[in-house]
């Protein structure tokens, strides 16, 4: 078996004596669309911060590809081909639509030191942004500050800053949190087609099961920061740890029934 | 039809074009204006305009840091403060000639550089926003102090006198070379803040943590950044030492950093021309105020107005002057789009 992209081993971190993820060790092999859900608290997006590095671990190792990168800053991961967003929007507020997107794309161009080019003279980043801003569908946007567009579209836009950076693996922390309900599918219609267009690893929080059993190949439950359980979508839902967990109307109850 | 307070809701293209043509006629009349200044304007109001032009670059080195980068930066004046001295030491114990101002120039950008290498050091060290202030004021009053007690080469309290080289004595000639400092900064520094760099800067006053996860070095983005700016306002410091003959510690308080500070603000933040504005409005008004001490007593406290009309700027055009502008223009070219649609 070749090694998987992303693997944690007895990953753990407390926040005094609340273990916030404990002993998680799960694998995440390349080209597969892993979906981590669980109820609110569950440490989903804590994890997500351990593995992009924003947080230290307490205990384990976090490998990339085999090597361990427990250790390395948020910026070497970004380096190494790890891309992520966040779950409460995380753009540049005042900037274009346009130029959120191209700065993303800067960073892969490593132009950033060029202090006396002129950053609209770059023709290759700017048909680059004109295409990912279409895969996106905020093409028409482009030229409004991102503080203006509505919650949804700036997820839109986060994804395709994300994207812009070429990643190996896009860690999408909840992607339709605080969306209206009516943008939800166009968001997983764009994942949809994310997945099918790039070869890219993608691994999402999400909430809510039932909206992306169609698109997973792989669900990870988290639970009170362990896993619960791991495997494919229907493998899952037909668990009875899940369905135990879950009884009664929890998450995971539409996707079971 | 009632607009709501902010209008940003802006579209680019066209608006860049427009831009550039209004900018462009704004600058063509300043530079008219300016130029023809000294056919008509006595020896007092050329030496006014001098300084603004001077100061003006001393503002726009802060805006760099603070309009462009955020970060705010309490003891800028230690850059502009120490240009104004190495000129003044150097004239003093060599000769005052033109080969000993390029020399100054030469310690004056390498001392910055190494100042602003220092300051970042220590002061960009994963603290945030406040810790950076906060290290800067320690280093800018260390400075200042330093000046004060070295009385063998600052003269310390007393300030320092010194000679320049001939052909800066003449007023009216060196309000040209001072013009035409300027209108380099000018182009330098719109070069840079337009460049890759540049917009990096952006990314980091607005959002310094997805910057990183763009896979930015954000602290050598912030370094850069202090660099340019400490290198400016050191150049700045030299052309005061010109202009005024004097160096005194009172150029390395953080007071000098806070009129930095304050013509940003009045002029707009993060605009770059905001700070030229904002120089030529503080210093115009406070010029303009105590001439009035004769109709009445009471313009000695000229500070009393100047406070009243900072409060009621920071009120009533929360982006500057320059940025109040900018609104309107918006305001009247989104107006005109929905004639035509």
């Amino acid at each position: 078996m070749s090694t998987p992209l992303i693997q944690t081993r007895q990953l753990t971190i407390s926040f005094g004596a609340h273990k916030a993820v404990n002993n998680v060790s799960i694998e995440i092999e390349k080209d597969i669309f892993t979906t981590i859900i669980g109820p609110n608290g569950a440490g989903k997006t804590t994890l997500f911060n351990l593995i992009s590095g924003l947080l230290r671990p307490t205990g384990g190792q976090v490998l990339f590809k085999g090597t361990d990168i427990t250790h390395l800053s948020p910026l070497q991961r970004v380096a190494l081909g790890m891309g992520r967003s966040f779950q409460l929007t995380n753009v540049f507020p005042a900037l274009t639509v346009q130029e959120n997107v191209r700065l993303a794309l800067q960073a892969q161009a490593r132009i950033g030191y060029r202090i006396f080019a002129d950053h609209r003279k770059f023709r290759q980043l700017n048909e680059k942004t004109g295409l990912l801003l279409e895969q996106v569908l905020l093409q028409e946007k482009k030229n409004f500050l991102a503080a203006s567009l509505t919650h949804g579209e700036q997820r839109k836009l986060e994804l395709a800053m994300v994207l812009a950076l070429d990643p190996e693996v896009l860690l999408l922390d909840e992607p339709t949190a605080g969306m209206a309900l009516e943008e939800v599918p166009a968001m997983f219609e764009l994942l949809d087609r994310t997945k099918k267009v790039t070869d890219k690893t993608i691994v999402l929080i999400e909430h809510k099961m039932d909206l992306v059993t169609g698109l997973s190949d792989q669900v990870i439950v988290l639970v009170n920061g362990s896993v619960l359980a791991q495997g494919s979508p229907p493998e899952v839902a037909a668990n009875p740890a899940v369905l135990a967990a879950y009884l009664g109307g929890g998450v995971l109850s539409e996707a079971c029934a | 039809m009632k607009t709501p307070a902010v209008i940003k809701l802006v579209t680019a293209g066209a608006k860049d074009r427009k831009q550039f043509v209004a900018g462009s006629a704004v600058a063509l009349i300043a530079a008219a204006f300016l130029l023809m200044l000294p056919g008509f304007a006595g020896h007092a109001t050329i030496s006014l305009f001098s300084r603004i032009f001077i100061l003006a670059v001393f503002g726009m080195s802060y805006d760099i840091l603070r309009g462009f980068t955020g970060v705010i930066n309490l003891g800028h004046a230690v850059f502009f403060g120490s240009g104004t001295y190495l000129a003044g030491i150097l004239f003093l114990r060599l000769d005052p000639t033109p080969g000993t101002l390029l020399l100054a120039v030469i310690v004056t950008v390498v001392y910055c550089s190494a100042a602003a290498f220092i300051m970042g050091k220590i002061a960009f060290r994963g603290g945030g926003v406040i810790a950076c202030a906060m290290i800067t004021l320690a280093l800018g009053e260390i400075v200042r102090h330093l000046a004060e007690t070295w009385r063998d080469v600052t003269m310390g309290a007393d300030g320092l006198t010194f000679p320049i080289p001939y052909m800066f004595r003449d007023r009216l000639l060196f309000y040209y070379y001072a013009l035409l400092f300027l209108i380099l900064m000018v182009i330098v520094l719109r070069r840079f803040v337009l460049s890759p760099t540049g917009r990096v800067l952006l990314a980091i006053r607005e959002n310094e943590q997805r910057a990183i996860f763009l896979g930015y070095n954000t602290t050598t983005y912030k370094m850069i950044s202090l660099q340019v700016g400490g290198i400016s306002a050191g150049l700045s410091g030299v052309m005061f030492a010109l202009l005024t003959r004097f160096a005194n510690t009172e150029l390395l308080t953080i007071q000098q950093t806070l009129n930095a500070l304050l013509v940003t603000i009045v002029g707009g933040t993060g605009t770059l021309y905001g700070a030229i504005v904002g120089t030529a409005f503080v210093q115009l008004i406070q010029h303009y105020l105590l001439t009035l001490r004769d109709v009445h007593p009471v313009f000695t406290r000229w500070l009393l107005f100047f406070g009243s009309i900072y409060i009621l700027v920071v009120l009533y055009m929360p982006a500057g002057i320059v940025g109040a502008y900018r609104q309107l223009a918006d305001l009247l070219s989104s107006r005109n789009k929905k004639k035509i649609a």
